[in-house]
């Protein structure tokens, strides 16, 4: 469990998965069923590809068209993850003001700048001394429903 | 990082030393190097309803007790204020509305992931891999073959990994027994500014500094009435409670846990970690009613309800009871006699066969229901407790049992399936009634953010 190589991730990651809702199927056949037992697969998870630390990671929803440019849309699902480090570029659930927001974070070497993804919000900048600023997590996934 | 490599290093040393234990089993306990640590969340319930509420981080936050009743919980901005713990909510609500405290009802399913969230990143932070969950916000932690050096920056380590993937702050007490652990636990919460939330108990410099300034009260395992008779014979302090010989002990403080207790202060582990409970040995459900009810037939409902509750979760952890207990407790409108509680009814029934099945579960405590009630009384209270747990031999196609046992398992299944994908109960049995009128008061409650899809944060 532990360690484990995450698909296109950041190299091994430390954390923890516990899906024990997940049991795996028989075939509850009357027959000789038993002989298709021995090829059930768990089936394909969804919380095995999208969480990789369960009890830091966080379901919310999108709302406004802030970040539309980012490819998050108005009603999206975004996975959220708390144990990640916060770099320039991601995208990230930060609080400012009271406030919890979804931005694309960009750091520059004395300054901090929460860019929407769209040209209609404008950017927040926070230097070094704002102390009414924190990253809640860190942005990992977004389930889109198409149109 | 460094740390994982000082986990591996720990793990070896472990490893190395469990060899000459085969050998001499005797003197082991006393030479070897053994800490546990306490990890207690701070102002749990309020630190939980924060935690997507950023406006509300440094405020003044309560919770109120299940039926808005009491508070429950206050975040350190709201002690200040003078917010008493525990106290009625009417009795306190000028203080909350002068202040503009920020007041929730119990959001019982946020507080219950949370607290699962917390543990489940004390068990991957733990080198031994023990963790006793002690209460829904508390847990013990092994931390044997730590060295003594580290044990100060282990724990820190503990605490900030908690509060970032969690979001949820925490105090931990390090030491060599539970009890003393406590006691380190107490101290960095009343100083979270100097302690930085831990302190650890590592010298027996440090345990007896410690005992001197904690009253016998506060003491782990001493209760209101031993504190009062303690103080009563001059015995103040943890420091006075020490010097007391372990004979003594047990005749004043009830035989073998006053001993413990005393041994436990002396730093000699006595009080160990305890393995989960794999499966529950009752199961019991009981809430509060929204207003006190005095017809038979809410009471019928609620109960039916309550059994269906813990029909599920005895049906989660594979079991079968053997018997159903029912018990209601009449709103007692003199609170001078007695314990300051209504006699609590209670009867329970012997099941023909152990059962899983919410149905053979619902009768016997419905008839239960019948015997207790008495007409006129109103009652505020009702729970139901399954005990006499077998494991439950129905969950296998078993063809020695006749076929419709099997079908009413089949069924079960069907029922949990359906409600725990849909949730709030979409299939229910009858008796359980259609409208609830005894269903808990939570007026203040904010979203289940992270158990219903519906209620998920909106973010923008």
């Amino acid at each position: 469990m532990d360690g484990e190589i995450f698909f296109g991730a950041e190299g091994s990651y430390r954390g923890s998965k516990q899906f024990s809702q997940q049991d795996i199927k028989t075939a509850d056949a009357t027959g000789f069923g038993a002989a298709a037992d021995d090829y059930m697969e768990r089936g394909i998870d969804l919380n095995e590809a999208l969480i990789r630390n369960k009890p830091a990671t966080f379901f919310m929803r999108m709302r406004g068209d802030a970040m539309t440019g980012a490819g998050i849309h108005n009603g999206d699902m975004v996975i959220v993850d708390r144990s990640l480090k916060a770099v320039s570029g991601k995208i990230v659930i930060a609080t400012f003001n009271g406030e919890m927001m979804i931005r694309r974070l960009e750091k520059t070497f004395n300054k901090l700048r929460l860019v929407s993804g769209s040209g209609k919000v404008s950017p927040v900048e926070v230097d070094a001394s704002c102390t009414d600023f924190s990253i809640w997590g860190v942005v990992t996934y977004v389930i889109h429903q198409p149109a | 990082m460094l740390f994982k490599v000082k986990t591996v290093n720990m793990k070896t040393q472990q490893l190395n030393r469990s060899t000459p234990t085969l050998f001499d089993e005797s003197g082991e306990n006393e030479n070897r190097q053994t800490f546990k640590a306490i990890v207690d969340c701070n102002s749990f319930y309020c630190s939980c309803e924060r935690l997507f509420r950023p406006d509300l981080w440094n405020k003044p936050v309560v919770v109120l007790s299940n039926n808005d009743g009491c508070i429950v919980s206050r975040s350190d901005e709201a002690k200040k204020l003078g917010v008493g713990m525990a106290s009625p909510y009417f009795m306190e609500r000028h203080i909350i509305e002068k202040n503009g405290i920020a007041v929730f009802s119990s959001n019982y399913n946020l507080y219950g992931d949370m607290s699962w969230r917390v543990m489940e990143t004390l068990r991957s932070l733990s080198a031994s891999g023990k963790v006793e969950v002690y209460s829904v916000d508390e847990a013990f932690m092994d931390l044997t073959d730590i060295p003594e050096n580290e044990l100060a920056s282990y724990a820190m380590h503990i605490r900030k990994t908690v509060e970032q993937w969690t979001g949820i702050s925490v105090s931990v007490g390090v030491a060599r027994t539970k009890t003393l652990a406590k006691i380190a636990n107490h101290m960095a919460k009343k100083n979270k500014a100097a302690t930085q939330c831990v302190t650890v108990l590592a010298t027996e410099e440090e345990q007896h500094q410690a005992l001197r300034q904690t009253r016998v009260g506060s003491i782990w395992g001493v209760g209101r009435q031993y504190a009062t008779k303690l103080e009563n014979m001059g015995i103040i302090s943890g420091w006075d409670l020490l010097h007391m010989s372990e004979e003594w002990a047990s005749r004043q403080l009830g035989g073998v846990v006053g001993a413990r207790l005393i041994r436990e202060l002396k730093g000699q582990p006595s009080i160990e970690m305890r393995a989960p409970l794999d499966s529950k040995k009752m199961i019991a459900t009981t809430r509060m009613f929204g207003d006190p009810v005095a017809d038979i037939q809410s009471i019928k409902e609620a109960v039916a309800t309550y059994t269906s509750r813990a029909a599920e979760k005895l049906r989660r952890q594979h079991s079968a009871a053997g018997y159903v207990s029912v018990f209601i407790v009449p709103k007692n409108e003199n609170h001078n006699v007695g314990f300051g509680r209504g006699a609590t009814v209670s009867s329970y029934a012997r099941l023909p066969a152990p059962t899983s099945i919410t149905n053979e579960l619902i009768k016997p405590a419905v008839h239960l229901v019948e015997q207790l009630f008495k007409n006129g009384t109103y009652y505020k209270k009702a729970g139901v407790m399954l005990s006499g747990l077998v494991p439950d031999t129905s969950i296998q196609a078993n063809m020695f049992l006749p076929e419709a046992k099997n079908a009413g398992r089949k069924l079960m299944d069907m029922v949990d399936n359906v409600n725990f994908s849909m949730r709030d109960d979409v299939l229910k049995f009858a008796a359980s009634g259609t409208d609830r009128n005894w269903k808990m008061r939570q007026e203040l409650r904010s979203p289940r953010y992270t158990s219903r899809w519906e209620e998920v944060y909106e973010v923008k």
